[in-house]
């Protein structure tokens, strides 16, 4: 088994000069040479990005609704053709296993997005279950026969050859088999626009034809950016399973289901937590990117720790998230950050933080 | 003038090498600083520079300056021994011509010789395909 993998479309992020790096295990594009430009383009415009890394796992058969309505947060209702998400799988501690979105294609269908990190994890985790409660469903990977790419910005539904999806209201899809192309009103930058999953070939087509069309292409690194601005937590980051949804203030459950690591859930809600997430905007023109593991403090007293930063360039100033103390979310108050010997003024923040 | 690539990065004929990914044109007693196009490829999308101060004496090696990337922070040393007579003022506003233009509209800052003998210290074009083909693979 290769330990590298590559994206299906990387030989046309090269003909673009692409900067290729390694993010989660995957060879992706990670800018086109200037992030911002990419950045910009989707605030304002449109831009397209290859995010084929994601985890894409197909859930079959009979169970295959009991399993996920017992293992995800959010009540799964089988309504055809609805994306139910952000979603996350928790273990029995209520920490995150991995936050997902849920596609129902028919009571006893679904396809499951996962972080690439995730996907393995995920697989394994549901086959765990279907073991211990002798359920009947099948778990298919199709991340390696198919690609995904996701077209991004107010001006998406304006393009010529995704015209026939402008109907699409957000989180729904539309799907079809043989050949498998499946488009969705959704993505991860707090734009409109569409994500695209289907076999390699098409999508190579689909990208290059939007590029041709002189949309933008953009890498990882904007999407990023894009992600940070709206307070979206990147997994493995931002979180992981020592963060429980409480501390994360990322409400992705129904309280009024039941579901694994629901007990622990609520026991936080009703104690309290110890930490926070909150953003953090510095100053303008300082022109830096906050480290994760920074710390935050105040008065020279340490609070806490960023988990991840950025430079955007829609505010023109450095952004971050991290987690402090809960006895100190203090939202408005500046703070102080300390990087390279010099110490950065950070607002204490909510999201999103444009 | 003469450029060459190796494993598409761009090495120029014209100037000396540093070991830490800086490049030096020499003009009598004049030397111009900038990184290379290795540097800035590896560094990826560049955000911020602190600039040296006009003025300063600094040492063969010396750190004079910081360029943020989306990568990492990354210290630029000086080359040789001297004082720093001017620096690229459009970086602060402008970092990414480190990107676009590495060695050209990205030099970084200028330095007066003090010890011209540590010239031959410096990396030729060949020494310094050399360093970054070990590296790049």
């Amino acid at each position: 088994m290769k330990t590298k993998r590559e994206s299906p479309l990387l030989e046309i992020h090269k003909s673009l000069n692409a900067n290729i790096g390694e993010f989660a295990g995957w060879i992706m594009p990670m800018s086109y040479g200037d992030y911002m430009k990419e950045h910009l383009s989707v605030r304002t415009e449109v831009g397209v990005f290859d995010i084929s890394h994601m985890g894409r796992l197909r859930v079959t058969g009979r169970d295959s609704l009991l399993i996920l309505d017992y293992l995800t947060t959010r009540k799964i209702v089988p309504i055809k053709n609805i994306i139910i998400g952000p979603n996350a799988f928790l273990n029995e501690n209520g920490g995150f296993l991995d936050d997902v979105l849920v596609y129902v294609i028919e009571q006893d269908n679904y396809l499951l997005v996962t972080n690439a990190i995730n996907k393995d994890k995920i697989k394994n985790w549901l086959l765990y279950w279907r073991d211990i409660k002798k359920m009947d469903f099948e778990v298919k990977d199709l991340t390696d026969e198919t690609a995904m790419i996701a077209i991004q910005g107010k001006k998406a539904k304006e393009i010529s050859i995704l015209n026939s999806y402008s109907n699409l209201k957000p989180l729904t899809f539309i799907m079809s088999e043989n050949p498998f192309l499946l488009v969705s009103r959704s993505g991860w930058t707090g734009e409109d626009g569409f994500e695209v999953i289907g076999e390699e070939r098409r999508i190579r087509e689909i990208f290059l034809n939007l590029v041709n069309l002189g949309i933008q292409p953009c890498g990882l690194i904007s999407r990023d950016s894009l992600r940070l601005e709206m307070g979206f937590l990147l997994y493995g980051e931002d979180f992981d399973e020592n963060i429980s949804p409480v501390e994360a203030r990322y409400w992705v459950f129904d309280i009024s289901k039941e579901f694994l690591g629901k007990e622990k859930v609520m026991e936080k809600l009703i104690d309290g937590v110890e930490k926070l997430r909150v953003g953090l905007k510095f100053k303008k023109g300082e022109r830096f990117i906050p480290r994760k593991g920074l710390k935050i403090a105040i008065g020279g007293k340490e609070i806490g720790e960023i988990t991840s930063g950025h430079y955007s360039p829609l505010l023109n100033r450095a952004i971050a998230m991290g987690y402090i103390k809960s006895t100190h979310f203090f939202l408005g108050l500046n703070t102080e950050v300390a990087y390279r010997g010099k110490t950065f003024s950070a607002k204490l923040s909510d999201f999103p933080l444009i | 003038m003469s450029r060459k690539f190796i494993n598409h990065y761009e090495v120029r004929e014209d100037r000396y090498y540093t070991e830490t990914d800086e490049w030096v044109v020499i003009q009598g007693n004049i030397a111009i600083i900038g990184i290379t196009d290795y540097a800035q490829k590896k560094l990826r999308d560049i955000v911020g520079v602190d600039l040296p101060k006009e003025g300063k004496e600094v040492k063969k090696g010396e750190s004079v300056g910081v360029i943020e990337s989306v990568k990492a922070a990354s210290d630029v040393y000086s080359p040789l021994t001297g004082k720093i007579i001017e620096v690229n003022k459009r970086l602060v506003d402008e970092p990414e011509l480190l990107n676009k233009s590495p060695y050209d509209d990205g030099w970084i800052f200028k330095l007066e010789i003090h010890r011209p003998e540590e010239k031959s210290k410096l990396l030729s074009p060949e020494g310094y395909i050399k360093k970054i083909g070990g590296e790049s693979g």
